[in-house]
């Protein structure tokens, strides 16, 4: 008996992960938030962190409208020139 | 991206085996699939006239794609003929809708399902079920056209339960939540006849559901006294959010409805009016957000919004009724919105037969 396999033939993606920062100190820091409540909150606690240890700088904080939704491809790009380094994360 | 050609596995000529192959492969929902033969599959998939290969949805946050030829795999898989084919084609044609946002919807710890409804001829033609036992098992159609959905997002989207779908609880809808509307004795416009569809044509809406709340009445006389208590159900503390409803009147209660000349849009003012609870209340639960209740009484508000109070949803558009179940009982439904906000918009998508 033969059977087609019902599972999907997308070829998968390939995804790498950056390379890790070698050193924190004096960086430029972004927060993504997804809009949930206390997600901002959270995040910039976490963030607060990084300047009170590192001497990094908050430079941009990105909200998400929707936030079960991939962030916009052009937030993304946008944020990625302006720090050096991202923090998201999910908040309720 | 292009797809790979599908694969084929043999499995030895015995059915029971088969099935358990299956099983062994983690490709069920649970139960036991009637094994996607090819020959089968090839059937279900001719009932389109597009190459077997056509991608009918995308998955926005992992990029797996789905063709017609993956959609009757697991259409076989679920029980399903082919002429119910084209609804669940049409039902990722409408989930594929990027409002519907499909990857939050069946990611989240929210647990929702999508709840299918068919309406127009189609259902009759193949005989959907829109009376007694609605949203109960022992029609074929409902059943397995639901569960297709189920063994999709699975099989082909991946959303596995506790990898990728976080549902904290789920819902019983995540089997299979696929109903018809009833037209026989509804005396409001279909539903396909409302998104513009032309005479004749039927259509899938696709709503991104939470659990299922009954709504009984059998003392209630009046719209107004019918309608409370739907106003009622869909204003709970566990459920009032800024979402979309889907109410499915009983025939009994839209004969008490409809008989008092009442439209769609007269029973949808009067839900979004009266669904809802004092901010004051809301404080009391924990759920009051400043930015929710701006958005819904801010700039372009809808005027019957009340201040001091949080409506479900954010006008009367939000909410969408119609009629369904056997003709004993006064047993509504109210189906909240997986999404708290605008997380995930009801969509909806035409039928395409095979003429």
């Amino acid at each position: 008996m033969q059977l087609y396999d019902p599972t999907s033939s997308t070829p998968k993606r390939k995804s790498v992960r950056a390379p890790a920062l070698r050193n924190l100190e004096g960086l430029r820091i972004g927060i993504l938030e997804n809009g949930k409540l206390n997600a901002e909150e959270m995040l910039k606690e976490v963030a607060a962190l990084f300047v009170q240890r590192d001497g990094c700088t908050i430079c941009t904080l990105a909200h998400k409208i929707n936030a079960s939704a991939p962030a916009p491809s052009g937030m993304l790009t946008k944020v990625a020139q302006e720090v050096d380094f991202l923090i998201t994360g999910l908040g309720d | 991206m292009a797809l790979a050609s599908p694969r084929i596995h043999e499995v030895p000529d015995d059915l029971l085996a088969a099935i358990d192959f299956c099983f062994d492969q983690g490709w069920t929902d649970g139960l036991p699939v009637v094994p996607p033969q090819v020959d089968r599959v090839k059937a279900m998939v001719a009932t389109d006239a597009r190459p077997p290969a056509t991608v009918i949805a995308t998955h926005p946050a992992t990029g797996l794609e789905l063709s017609l030829h993956a959609a009757a795999v697991n259409a076989v898989m679920a029980g399903c003929l082919p002429d119910y084919f084209p609804i669940l084609v049409a039902a990722f044609e409408a989930m594929n809708l990027p409002a519907f946002n499909f990857h939050g919807s069946t990611a989240s710890t929210g647990g929702s399902a999508p709840l299918l409804l068919v309406s127009g001829p189609y259902a009759d033609k193949i005989g959907m079920n829109s009376d007694v036992n609605l949203f109960g098992p022992g029609n074929r159609p409902n059943a397995t056209i639901g569960r297709a959905t189920r063994l999709i997002l699975r099989n082909v989207f991946q959303m596995l339960p506790g990898i990728s779908d976080k549902s904290t609880q789920g819902n019983p809808g995540k089997y299979s939540f696929c109903i018809a509307e009833r037209a026989r004795g509804n005396p409001w416009p279909l539903l396909c006849e409302t998104q513009g569809y032309s005479a004749g044509a039927s259509s899938v809406t696709a709503y991104a559901a939470g659990g299922f709340c009954n709504i009984e009445n059998h003392g209630g006389n009046t719209p107004e006294q019918i309608l409370i208590s739907v106003a009622d159900a869909m204003a709970n503390y566990g459920c009032i959010t800024l979402g979309q409803s889907v109410v499915i009147l009983a025939p009994e209660h839209m004969r008490i409805v409809g008989e008092a000349g009442w439209t769609r849009k007269k029973a949808q003012d009067f839900l979004f009016f009266h669904a809802k609870r004092s901010v004051e209340g809301m404080k009391a639960v924990g759920k009051y957000r400043d930015r929710e209740y701006d958005s819904q009484h801010g700039e372009g508000a809808h005027p019957s919004v009340e201040t001091g109070f949080m409506h479900r949803g954010l006008t009367p558009d939000d909410i969408l009724i119609t009629m369904g179940g056997g003709d004993a009982g006064g047993h509504s439904c109210f189906i909240p919105s997986w999404s708290r906000g605008r997380g995930s918009i009801i969509q909806h998508a035409p039928i395409r037969e095979n003429k």
